[in-house]
């Protein structure tokens, strides 16, 4: 049977069991909310890359309509003579 | 001011969060705050190391090599010696780490067994942690063993310093290490065999000391040893097998690779076998044995227990008794139908069975690696592992974004379920059970001081449940207000522990099993509460751990398959087709299983595993890189990718489409519009979820009419070569069916084309099936010529090019009447001096050999052809665009009836359009502008411009679709066109008689011309069915009825209508068949026919209906008193009815086709 006979000033421990308690659930609360807090700027993070990407798209699209409309007046302005 | 953390992180959820991305991706970041409660406190960080060098060795060897005999032998060896060393010096590391390893674990081991012990225990964690040690050694021993490559590497080393150290000094101490090296090396099992003498040490104890301790053993009767512990161990490791108290696959992997060298270790003598058996029935360790036959040790290795036992039977002489155990078969040993029937506890298990399977089919196939890599799965196989992978990551990715939605209310649960345990269960047992047990009663106090949270929430026991402080002073502490805050692990352990020793009474020999109640003075319901509880903690940490629990249950990283391909083929990268997880997509991708698609990117984070594996447990950089190297790891914006490709390919099908048309003839139109129709069908379909170039930008893109001013384009332009080359000069009409089909005896050879091109079949209608419906589809429409055509070809081209193509084909009518006229001249010229009217008197046998011997063309004969071939292509010409007329009124009718009700437009009874309201404004304006009057009327109205601006374009719209309302006719317009192309010819196509009257017998006109090479034909024709001559073309085989809608379009377009029905030669052999007739019937009655001439009048008669045909729907469209016809602008819009002068040159307004 065990020798090293337990606690011996058990109400010393109980009150830094006690103190202990209290003080991790404000680190508990704390810690929670940082993670809160990440998880947010995860989340941000993804959902504006979604929606930069979408935009990033668009004007993909339109840069290449331009593109297009530019060579187009291009051709025009080479040949005057046909919009007399 | 400060904000309160909890309002300011509420305030973040006001962000709108929320986008349209779908979950396609295992759970990507991990963050925790959590340290790992359930991870040993010991920490063998360098362990992870020594097993991958020990794997790596080879490896390295072969790519670290000097490469060639440059250097004299001398420095070859000194060199080969010095990187050898290097690496051998890795593996002396090993030898060191793993002696004083098990000697730390044996005397950690002892400390429980030496009589003179002073400490508790072992906890649980302790328990642990020795297994793990354990587990270490027997894997660095497995690994060792399997790795035959390292004692011939060794050797290799060993013959390399004898060359080196002979101009040493002083090497003895040197090679006394090298072959104790060596020996470790070579030696199997050493590791194992070097911890059993360490852990029996013990026992050679001097004899005094023996005698000391057995008479306390006498006294105490509770002394342990080295097999008391190991029991201990034993007893620990098959409770937690049988009730699942190892959580993590990896805790239980541990466990059953260390059990069957644990049962060979503890089978040390008769009496202790005995005792374990006592404790733990054979049957459960068979049953263990049996359940889990495979087991991973390392990612490209496993162990089977079966295996093991037997290998390590003949090094441990004790245990050869234990026959039962020595004959449970080993994996490979395994009949298939038996195999099937092993029971695989858990699916992830099962995943290592799997792993471990490839691996042994990879060692057995060794050289044809990359076969055996990709074509050892079936796609059963591979669809079940896909689907696998896809359910264990998504539900991680899942439960890992609950992480802190629910981290709260666990905390407060476990704080919940331990203060109930401590403050209400314990208090009862210390007032009943324990009353008396001094010991014990302590332990359990203990218990309470150390985890009680007698304060919990008393604010809020005060403020909210005021009621509950009415209640009595003895209630009241079985009342608890749980707290968010979890018990620390050191707390969870400590509880652990201490009801360990309350159950076992710190006695290691304690029979049965933990928890049961002999030998125990505990009562069973006690027993019961405390084992609930007990298990109820190892739990716990999990749960606290809860994203690193998550993150280490779905950690997919060993399936990704590495060592044994680099080793087995000397490369240093490895070909991707053969890497797993690209397996795995590769065949979602190829299965077109729609269901699969979603988990399309699952199997890539075994890459992510993998990669979190080598940089966090591994710590090995290298092995990360060859992890990247076989797939980037970045973020990827898929959409983006995937647009950009599909952008890629219509533009490709396209051209193939394209490609294809211009291989085949004109026929080909409707397949091409069809095919077009189709692909703009997927375009829309896919533009609803990606971003895609509008159809029509990649359309003109790709038929090269981006120009605003080039009217061509790459579709009509080859329409109009097919035209020119191979439509009109091979096709012939039908006038009866109104279709053109191809010559049977082409004149001319076929026009030479590309081959046609090949695609796969999503190029055409998607798959096979599709394709051939669809082939069978087109095959109605390739033989020939006719309004589908038509309609496919306005539609292609559009109002841009088809004004191009109609001026392309007026041009070319004017080129072949200018070429026409050299010939004309030429027949004009043969032509007798005179021809009378035919004479009556003959009948017909007369008139046909006057013809004979007047009409001598036979040194003409090319000639003739060449010009019956040239008004031809004129009437082909001008009928195709009868039949593009037909189509154009067709597509006007239905925009007219679109835009008539907008526009107030009704038709009157001639045809002709009225507007309904007289000269008022058209219906779309009125509605307009009523709209927007009440629009603007409305006070809430803040930006009435856009309704002004809307009203202005409703009239400029009106204006516009007013002016283009009635499109002329391209037929008419033709008509007038060749009529003013003929002018130049008139005076030698039809000359002014001198005299004043009709010249009848020497007139050289045109229509006189086409009599001639009429009634030659048609006496052609007669000869070659009476001489039935097969094979040479008759004139009508080859030309078809266009020559008639040719001929007679000149002869009305000349004014020689009246000349030639009366004067024509064939008219006049039918008048005299006529009277002819007659006067045969008369004489003779039931006469059917002249005698021998009915083939020829019936040609004659067929030849003037259609030749009458012609020349009704001449009179009706192109009425010769006014040249009234309509002009198409440049810009594609057609004008009516303009008043032309009969030149040329008043057609210049169509755009020119290029030169």
């Amino acid at each position: 049977m065990a020798k090293a006979g337990g606690i011996t000033n058990a109400v010393n421990v109980g009150i830094a069991v006690q103190a202990d308690w209290e003080n991790r659930e404000f680190i508990s609360h704390i810690s929670l909310n940082i993670r809160r807090l990440f998880d947010f700027l995860v989340q941000f993070e993804a959902t504006t890359k979604g929606k930069l990407s979408a935009l990033n798209e668009k004007l993909d699209t339109l840069e290449r309509r331009l593109e297009l409309l530019e060579v187009q007046v291009s051709t025009a302005s080479a040949n005057p003579s046909v919009f007399k | 001011m400060a904000v309160p953390v909890e309002e300011a992180i509420a305030a973040l959820s006001t962000f709108s969060l929320e986008d349209d991305q779908p979950e396609v991706q295992g759970p990507a970041v991990w963050v925790s705050s959590d340290r790992g409660a359930t991870t040993s406190p010991i920490e063998y960080s360098d362990v992870a190391a020594y097993r991958l060098s020990l794997s790596e060795d080879t490896k390295a060897l072969n790519q670290l090599l000097p490469d060639s005999m440059k250097h004299s032998q001398a420095e070859l060896y000194l060199e080969t010696y010095q990187v050898l060393d290097l690496e051998m010096s890795r593996l002396r590391e090993i030898q060191r780490w793993q002696a004083s390893a098990a000697s730390k674990l044996a005397a950690d081991m002892q400390r429980f067994s030496r009589p003179e012990r002073r400490i508790n225990g072992p906890t649980v964690t302790h328990l642990w942690s020795m297994l793990k040690l354990l587990d270490v050694l027997v894997q660095l021993d497995h690994l060792k063993n399997a790795k035959a490559s390292i004692p011939n590497d060794f050797s290799w080393y060993k013959r390399t310093f004898t060359q080196v150290s002979v101009q040493w000094q002083d090497t003895d101490s040197m090679r006394e290490e090298l072959d104790d090296l060596q020996i470790f090396l070579s030696t199997r099992w050493a590791i194992l065999l070097n911890l059993h003498v360490e852990m029996f040490r013990v026992n050679k104890y001097p004899e005094i000391y023996k005698l000391l301790f057995l008479q306390i053993k006498i006294f105490r009767n509770l002394v342990d040893s080295v097999e008391d512990i190991l029991q201990a161990l034993i007893v620990f490791t098959v409770e937690s097998l049988e009730l699942d108290f190892a959580l993590l696959f990896p805790d239980r992997h541990v466990l059953l690779r260390v059990l069957p060298v644990l049962v060979v270790l503890a089978t040390t003598s008769e009496k202790d076998t005995e005792a374990l058996y006592k404790r733990v029935k054979i049957n459960r360790l068979i049953g263990i044995f049996k359940s889990d036959p495979v087991i991973p040790a390392f990612p490209d290795l496993h162990l089977s227990p079966a295996a093991i036992m037997k290998e390590l039977s003949s090094y441990f002489p004790k245990f050869v008794s234990q026959a039962r155990l020595l004959a449970l078969p080993a994996p490979h040993e395994l009949q298939p139908r038996e195999a099937q029937e092993y029971p695989f506890i858990a699916l992830l298990n099962h995943i290592s069975a799997i792993r471990a399977e490839h691996d042994d089919f990879t060692v057995r196939f060794a050289s044809s690696i990359n076969q055996v890599v990709r074509y050892n799965y079936s796609a059963e196989e591979r669809r079940a592992l896909v689907e696998l992978v896809g359910y264990v990551k998504s539900i991680g990715s899942m439960m890992q974004r609950c992480d802190t939605l629910v981290a709260d209310a666990l905390w407060e649960t476990i704080h919940a379920e331990v203060q109930d345990f401590v403050q209400n269960t314990l208090a009862t047992m210390l007032r009943t059970t324990f009353r008396r047990k001094k010991d014990l009663s302590r332990i359990l106090s203990d218990m309470r001081t150390l985890s009680a949270d007698w304060m919990a929430n008393t604010s809020k026991q005060e403020n909210d449940l005021p009621s509950l402080q009415q209640e009595g002073e003895e209630s009241k502490g079985s009342y608890l207000y749980p707290r968010p805050a979890a018990p620390t692990a050191a707390q969870v352990h400590c509880l652990q522990f201490l009801i360990y020793e309350v159950v076992s009474g710190g006695n290691l020999r304690k029979p049965g099993g933990l928890f049961s109640n002999t030998g125990s003075d505990i009562p069973a319901e006690d027993l019961k509460q405390l084992e609930t509880f007990f298990y109820k903690l190892g739990f716990f940490l999990h749960v606290l751990d809860y994203s690193v629990t998550i993150a280490t249950l779905t950690d997919l990283g060993f399936l990704w398959f590495r060592e044994f391909y680099l080793e087995t083929s000397r490369v240093i990268q490895f070909p991707i087709e053969c890497s797993l997880p690209w397996m795995l997509v590769d065949y979602v991708l190829e299965s077109q299983n729609a269901g699969l698609f979603e988990s399309v990117v699952m199997p890539f984070d075994i890459y992510n595993d993998a990669s979190q594996q080598a940089l966090t447990v591994l710590k090995q950089r290298f092995l990360y890189d060859e992890i990247e190297a076989e797939l980037l790891g970045r973020s990827i914006d898929l959409r983006c990718l995937i647009s950009q490709r599909m952008n890629k390919a219509f533009r490709e099908n396209l051209e193939f489409l394209f490609d294809r048309f211009e291989s085949q003839d004109i026929c080909a139109i409707v397949e091409l519009e069809n095919l077009v129709n189709i692909l703009k069908h997927a375009h829309k379909l896919l533009s609803e979820d990606l971003t895609i170039d509008s159809f029509s930008l990649i359309f003109s893109e790709m038929q090269e009419n981006i120009s605003l001013v080039s009217y061509s384009s790459r579709l009509a332009y080859q329409i109009w070569t097919e035209m020119q080359n191979d439509f009109l000069p091979n096709f012939i009409l039908c006038n009866t069916t109104q279709r053109f089909v191809r010559s049977p005896k082409s004149s001319s050879a076929r026009v030479q084309k590309p081959s046609m091109p090949y695609a796969k079949p999503n190029f055409y209608c998607g798959n096979q099936d599709l394709n051939s419906a669809h082939q069978s589809f087109t095959r109605l429409h390739n033989g020939f010529f006719g309004m589908p055509h038509m309609f496919s070809i306005v539609r292609l081209l559009g109002t841009r090019s088809l004004p191009w193509l109609i001026r392309a084909l007026l041009d070319h009518i004017s080129n072949k009447i200018s070429s026409l006229e050299a010939m004309i001249t030429g027949l004009q010229e043969a032509l007798p001096k005179s021809i009378g009217l035919l004479p009556f008197d003959g009948g017909v046998t007369g008139c046909m050999r006057h013809i004979k011997e007047k009409l001598n063309w036979t040194s003409k004969a090319e000639l003739k052809q060449e010009v019956l071939q040239g008004i031809k292509e004129i009437g082909s010409t001008l009928y195709w665009m009868g039949l593009l007329d037909i189509v154009l009124r067709e597509v006007d009718t239905t925009r007219f009836m679109q835009l008539a009700p907008w526009l107030g437009f009704i038709p009157n009874a001639d045809g002709q359009i009225l507007l309904s309201q007289g000269e008022g404004e058209s219906p779309v304006v009125n509605l307009m502008k009523s709209t927007t009057t009440a629009i603007v009327s409305n006070p809430n109205c803040s930006n009435p411009t856009s309704f002004y601006t809307m009203s202005k374009q409703a009239e400029a719209a009106d204006l516009l679709y007013k002016a283009n309302m009635n499109t002329g006719s391209v037929l008419e317009y033709a008509l007038a066109f060749t009529s003013a192309a003929l002018d130049k010819y008139c005076s030698k196509w039809s000359a002014t008689p001198k005299t004043g009257f009709i010249d009848i017998t020497t007139s050289k006109d045109f229509y006189r011309i086409f009599s001639g090479l009429q009634i030659v034909s048609d006496v052609q024709l007669q000869e070659h069915l009476e001489e039935s001559v097969q094979g040479v073309p008759n004139s009508r085989e080859m030309l078809g009825d266009s020559v008639a809608w040719g001929s007679c379009t000149l002869i009305y377009l000349l004014g020689q209508q009246l000349h030639f029905e009366l004067f024509d030669f064939s008219y006049q052999v039918l008048n005299a068949a006529e009277v002819e007739v007659t006067e045969l019937t008369l004489m003779h009655k039931n006469v059917q026919g002249i005698q021998g001439w009915e083939p020829l009048i019936e040609a004659m008669k067929k030849a003037r209906r259609l030749n009458n045909h012609v020349f009704s729907m001449l009179k009706a469209r192109c009425p010769l008193e006014d040249k009234v016809a309509c002009a198409i602008k440049q810009s594609g819009t057609p004008l009516h009815r303009i008043k032309f002068e009969n030149t040329v040159s008043a057609f210049e307004t169509l755009p020119q086709k290029s030169t």
